[in-house]
């Protein structure tokens, strides 16, 4: 292996047999010049992906094979290529060849302009209008209003990252849709940049509209972890008050109609549900900071975004 | 191996996963030198039921002496049965390869299993319980397919020769097992089973998990294979437990598939039904209020208080699932959640 590359092309492959030959080559040409290494993460592919990639390894010290035991699925077979690579960027990339390797430099170029991450938006997406392109615009208005991170296209493959952001992000389920939510919440700094999108020349796509609710679930959820995941009880306490008021409103409510005939259980009942459910809400809360004090006792990765600088230097790009 | 190494007792640290004792790897005295000629170790987990220990060492070591492997046999023993270990001892003071493990206090199998591994050199390990399973002649094809390159092979009893409560009993455990992680296997709870010493340290083994342990293998991505292996004439016995036994296994059917599927996501289990229960409680209030602009009072109708509970119920589900996130979120960089394949695979 050449000595610390500067820059390190991630990309997964899941049964792209016929485009990681391409791809190879593609990389090679536009990075003519750079110091770099090309780490394919094999993730679990029933095909000639494993094959092919090693043989391409074998005669070409740059790139490299990560090879998974089994399909781990996108966000994972990320993460793998992440603490594999070696370069002080990282640049990360569908395997499919939709996404063009020549705007690579241009990305890397705009993280040396004083950024943490700088993500592709894809202009004139070489994909069907309906099934592709419309939810795809639906999704990233409503991850705009929701996380309040301004992309145009969370979708897009093609990012460059410096190495000690990834250093901070820990993907684990599908989180590798929302690096960008993730990013930002470690204080990192975020550009956009058009970069080429071609059609698809080979193999299959995995991409399937039935995901999009569950996507949807996934951000929502991602977007509380990422607000309270350092106060729990704030979350939980705040649940807990609204519980309160309602519990208080309905326990009015059953002294006022105490005189009228009417069933004695109903109110005084939803009241003291609501109570209960505050207390429990507030227990919880407790619990999680509980959790997340002890985690941060005995660990050296104290609370994320605390330290907000990133910015080093970028090597020798 | 002299008759003083027979016996190691092992204490267990608080807060530990694994025993406190001489390992080989950083004990050079019991280390690779003299213990990289063996091929295979033999574990006995003696907790449950156990029959006389010397009996099954004498049953099941000649099939391995005939099939030409160096082997030991490691008799993991639980503070309970301390006293089956003299006839063992009496083994090793004639020359048998057999060592007792005994540990201080009362551990789970998964425990027994990873302190007698610990202690070992050889690349493969096979697990036995303390009872007899499947007749020894057995024990080679299991070692022969872990040479051939498998990473656990699990002996399935087969032909079997106990009565239908015992296979009615099995097959309802294996429809759930298959139901919730999927997977093939047909026999998980026999415990006869070959493996790759490695595979041992790198899946995590505990509590009653052994159990599911070739489930958790192939998650991990290990080759893990069945073997038909003939059911032993004294495994007859009918089995049939206390119901508690029964929950107790249910539940652990149930932690698994929480494991297998949420592990990464509690929200989407806690949330599913959360949302359910929450969505229910919300639809009848929903037409309680249409109704109550028609004039029909709320507070007189005790399906209000259904209403809320189920929204309440539903909420409740959801918070905790939240937690469940939370406590994911901040461990996620503890380890590694894939595996390299290795080299030879």
């Amino acid at each position: 292996m050449s000595p610390a590359p500067s820059l390190s092309v991630v990309v997964p492959l899941h049964n792209e047999a016929e485009n990681v030959a391409p791809l190879c080559v593609a990389v090679r040409e536009a990075l003519d010049g750079w110091s770099w290494e090309l780490v394919l993460v094999d993730d679990g592919s029933g095909d000639a992906t494993l094959a092919i990639a090693t043989e391409i390894a074998e005669y070409d010290a740059r790139v490299r094979v990560i090879p998974l035991a089994r399909n781990y699925g996108q966000t994972t077979a990320l993460q793998a290529g992440f603490d594999h690579a070696g370069g002080d960027v990282i640049v990360t990339m569908d395997g499919d060849l939709q996404n063009d390797p020549r705007d690579i430099p241009a990305l890397v170029g705009k993280l040396a302009d004083g950024y943490d991450m700088v993500a592709g938006y894809r202009v004139r997406r070489a994909d069907r209008l309906l099934t592709r392109r419309l939810p795809s615009y639906v999704a990233n208005r409503m991850i705009r209003r929701i996380t309040g991170v301004p992309l145009r296209d969370l979708g897009c493959a093609l990012k460059a990252f410096r190495r000690e952001l990834l250093g901070r992000l820990h993907l684990y389920a599908d989180m590798h849709r929302f690096l960008a939510v993730l990013a930002t919440a470690q204080g990192a700094r975020i550009a956009e940049l058009p970069v080429r999108h071609h059609p698809r020349r080979a193999g299959q796509s995995k991409y399937d509209l039935r995901r999009t609710p569950r996507v949807m679930a996934d951000l929502v959820t991602l977007k509380m972890i990422v607000s309270f995941r350092e106060r729990p009880l704030a979350l939980f306490g705040s649940g807990a008050v609204v519980a309160t008021v309602l519990g208080s409103i309905a326990g009015v409510m059953a002294l006022a109609l105490r005189k009228h005939d009417v069933h004695l259980l109903v109110m005084p009942g939803v009241s003291l549900l609501c109570f209960g459910f505050a207390c429990y809400l507030v227990m919880l809360g407790v619990i999680g900071e509980v959790v997340v004090r002890e985690t941060y006792a005995d660990d050296a990765y104290g609370p994320a975004g605390v330290a907000r600088p990133l910015l080093p230097t970028i090597g020798a790009t | 191996m002299s008759p003083a190494d027979a016996r190691v007792r092992l204490a267990w640290p608080a807060g530990s996963t694994r025993p406190t004792g001489t390992f080989p790897d950083t004990d050079p005295d019991t280390g690779p030198g003299k213990a990289a000629a063996l091929d295979v170790a033999v574990v006995v987990l003696v907790s449950e039921a156990p029959e006389p220990l010397a009996e099954l060492y004498e049953e099941y070591a000649p099939p391995l002496r005939a099939f030409g492997r160096r082997f030991e046999f490691i008799f993991a023993v639980e503070p309970a049965h301390r006293l089956l270990i003299e006839p063992v001892l009496e083994l090793a003071r004639r020359g048998e390869p057999v060592r007792c493990i005994e540990l201080a206090h009362t551990v789970n199998e998964a425990a027994l299993l990873s302190a007698a591994a610990a202690t070992t050199t050889a690349p493969i390990v096979v697990t036995l319980p303390a009872y007899r399973r499947v007749i020894a002649e057995a024990l080679p094809s299991l070692i022969a397919r872990v040479e051939e390159g498998a990473d656990l092979v699990v002996a399935r009893r087969w032909p079997r020769r106990d009565g239908w409560i015992n296979r009615m009993q099995n097959r309802v455990l294996h429809v759930l097992v298959q139901r919730v992680a999927g997977g093939r296997l047909r026999d998980v709870a026999c415990g006869v089973r070959a493996v790759r010493r490695d595979v041992l340290r790198e899946v995590p083994l505990y509590g009653e998990f052994l159990r599911f342990f070739p489930i958790l293998a192939t998650r991990q991505g290990y080759r893990v294979e069945e073997v038909d292996a003939p059911q032993h004439p004294r495994d007859v016995r009918t089995r049939v437990y206390a119901p508690g036994v029964y929950v107790r296994r249910l539940l652990d059917v149930l932690a698994l598939a929480f494991l297998v599927r949420f592990r990464e996501a509690p929200l989407r289990f806690f949330g599913l039904i959360g949302a359910m229960f929450a969505l229910a409680g919300t639809a009848v209030l929903g037409v309680m209020i249409v109704q109550r602009t028609g004039g029909r009072a709320l507070a007189d109708r005790p399906l209000f208080l259904g209403a809320a509970l189920l929204i309440v119920l539903g909420l409740q589900a959801i918070a905790l699932g939240l937690i469940g996130e939370i406590i994911v979120h901040l461990h996620a960089s503890r380890q590694p959640r894939y595996r390299v394949k290795n080299p030879h695979e």
